[in-house]
């Protein structure tokens, strides 16, 4: 009996393995291999093995360079921005009537298909005729090539991020302010604690695992940012907003057809994806949250 | 003076007040996170002649479905994206959704509750899964392109569904597991004892009891295949095969846009999920968190 339940246990899990071997691990074996060729699609020649030459060229490349700057500026800027104004309307709206309505109806963003997302802003940030530009001249501010200069796309870019993913922030920390035993809070007023004293030493630091979740989860996500660049700047203009995810993907499919090269890209992005996944799964010991 | 007594008089009024004060302040904020999503509706329900003018129109004169029925005429050299240009995509959609997330749940519910009743594959299993649950899609998807370059299924139904399996079972496996962990443990004991084996105590048993979670799985795996762009961008080039973010993206590197049917087309991508995701909030944070969030 032992033996026949053991059995049927590896047989469930095999599917999912299998798969994955299949479709994840195999195809990134054969990306390792492939950075270390030059093989370009548009050549028409077999792989040819350079060594580390893909490797030697990623630190003289300027897209890299302008890539990693863009990314540095989304966590500097618009990750803490979305932080802030996350935790404060999590903090804000609790007991407010109409929490639940405010609750469902900010899920939007954050729920919305990024194409579609990159839809509605490419036509909030219309130049001539984009309402964004009107709100501004009602502040004599004239019209601002949103899309079409260096540092309004960068601006662009950060503010379609805000918009996106603040909700996420939001209802994590929301869900997780519920969480918190109504006693404690309780036992702290009696003690004669103010609002702000009940927030920063009870309801804080037992949020702390969640801030650290919504960070690593952030950092990932913006490592993978495409599809509202690809939508709304498409990069531009020149590099401007060029994400890591967007650059490799011109790289390697839509300018360059260069696999080599991309490939090289894509294992120095797995492995930066990778060590926040570790830290992520060894501080949160995340398997203990399955009762593994 | 005599109003802000009354408003401020007793505890509930208090309460009633800062309620007031506070939604104020809330509406700035709400203006910020909802203004794009009306601006995307009005202008899929507006007349052409409304898609460009200064100052904007935040009313449209008249609402109308031409952008939707593809009887909207644009202006010269723009792209007519209408409905019915758009049915291919949203047969491609759908079929790839929904085949997407039956098989996504016939892996993930086996393997969730192999994991949550027998540890199998322990600690390190686990961690894998969130590893390929955290992969960033341009590296799964570009080795992927040149094997299915070699097997000749680009361009397929099949394609973008291996790929967006690999980006769904993750998910919904680490939900089930959580599921699988909230049934007693006793039921399967008990059934085990009447004769029942593994697998039938699994599909009579167990898959009954869970079949809200099953459900809810089912449908966000239909809606992350749904919304899934890159992709499916790289692995399709027709209409044979493309899905409806596709469409979108196509049609809007486009020198001059229609609006109005373009943003109709946005609409059709972005009612499915709107109107799942409110449903399955709960299970939808859970998932996103690694279960860290549970309400």
């Amino acid at each position: 009996m032992e033996k026949g339940i053991k059995r049927s246990a590896i047989l469930m899990v095999l599917p999912l393995v299998l798969f994955f071997l299949i479709l994840t691990i195999f195809p990134f074996l054969y990306m390792v291999y492939m950075s270390f060729h030059h093989y370009n699609l548009l050549e028409w020649k077999p792989p040819q093995f350079i060594g580390l030459e893909n490797y030697f060229n990623l630190f003289k490349d300027k897209g890299v360079i302008s890539s990693i700057d863009f990314t540095l500026l989304l966590i500097l800027i618009a990750l803490p921005i979305e932080i802030l104004l996350g935790t404060f309307i999590a903090i804000f709206i609790q007991n407010i009537i109409g929490e639940r309505f405010i609750r469902s109806v900010l899920l939007i963003p954050m729920m919305i298909p990024a194409v579609v997302a990159g839809v509605m802003w490419k036509m909030l940030f219309n130049v001539e005729y984009g309402p964004i530009n009107y709100f501004l001249s009602f502040f004599n501010i004239e019209k601002i090539p949103w899309l079409g200069s260096s540092i309004y796309s960068k601006i662009a870019v950060i503010i379609m991020d805000i918009w996106q993913w603040t909700p996420f922030i939001f209802l994590v920390l929301y869900a997780g302010i519920q969480t918190i035993p109504q006693d404690l809070i309780e036992a702290g007023k009696v003690d004669g604690a103010n609002r702000w004293q009940i927030l920063s030493h009870i309801e804080f630091p037992m949020l702390k695992p969640l801030f650290w979740i919504i960070i690593i989860l952030r950092l990932v996500d913006i490592l993978k940012l495409f599809d509202i660049v690809y939508m709304t700047t498409f990069g531009g203009p020149g590099y401007a907003t060029h994400s890591i995810s967007f650059y490799i993907y011109k790289v390697s499919v839509s300018f360059g057809w260069d696999i080599g090269y991309g490939s090289s890209l894509s294992v120095v992005l797995l492995i930066a994806i990778t060590i926040l996944t570790t830290i992520l799964i060894k501080t949160m010991r995340l398997w203990e949250l399955l009762e593994l | 003076m005599g109003i802000i007594r009354i408003i401020g008089g007793d505890f509930m009024n208090k309460k009633l007040f800062i309620s007031i004060l506070k939604w104020i302040l809330l509406l700035f904020i709400l203006f910020f996170f909802l203004f794009p999503v009306y601006w995307l509706v009005i202008t899929a329900f507006k007349p052409s002649q409304e898609w460009f003018s200064w100052p904007p129109i935040f009313i449209p004169s008249y609402l109308t479905i031409e952008n939707f029925t593809g009887q909207s005429r644009g202006f010269e050299g723009s792209l007519s994206s209408s409905i019915e240009n758009i049915v291919p995509y949203l047969r491609n959609s759908l079929v790839i959704g929904l085949t997407t997330s039956i098989i996504c749940i016939i892996i993930s519910s086996l393997a969730a509750y192999s994991i949550a009743r027998f540890k199998t594959g322990g600690r390190r299993l686990a961690s894998w899964i969130v590893s390929i649950r955290m992969l960033p899609p341009i590296a799964t998807v570009l080795p992927v392109y040149l094997i299915f370059k070699n097997l000749k299924i680009l361009d397929t139904w099949l394609a973008v569904i291996f790929v967006h399996l690999v980006l769904t079972i993750p998910f919904s496996t680490w939900v089930l597991i959580s599921f699988f962990n909230g049934i007693p443990k006793e039921l399967d004991e008990a059934a085990y004892i009447d004769g029942a084996s593994v697998w039938k105590t699994f599909i009579y048993l167990i898959l009954p009891l869970s079949a809200p979670g099953i459900a809810a799985m089912a449908t966000l795996s239909f809606i992350l295949s749904w919304g899934e762009f890159l992709m499916a961008l790289i692995l399709t080039s027709s209409a044979k095969s493309q899905t409806l973010p596709i469409f979108l993206g196509r049609y809007i590197t486009g020198f001059r846009i229609a609006w109005g049917p373009l943003a109709a087309a946005g609409i059709v991508t972005m009612v499915p999920v709107i109107v799942f995701s409110f449903i399955m909030q709960r299970y939808l944070l859970r998932g996103l968190t690694f279960g860290a969030v549970k309400y």
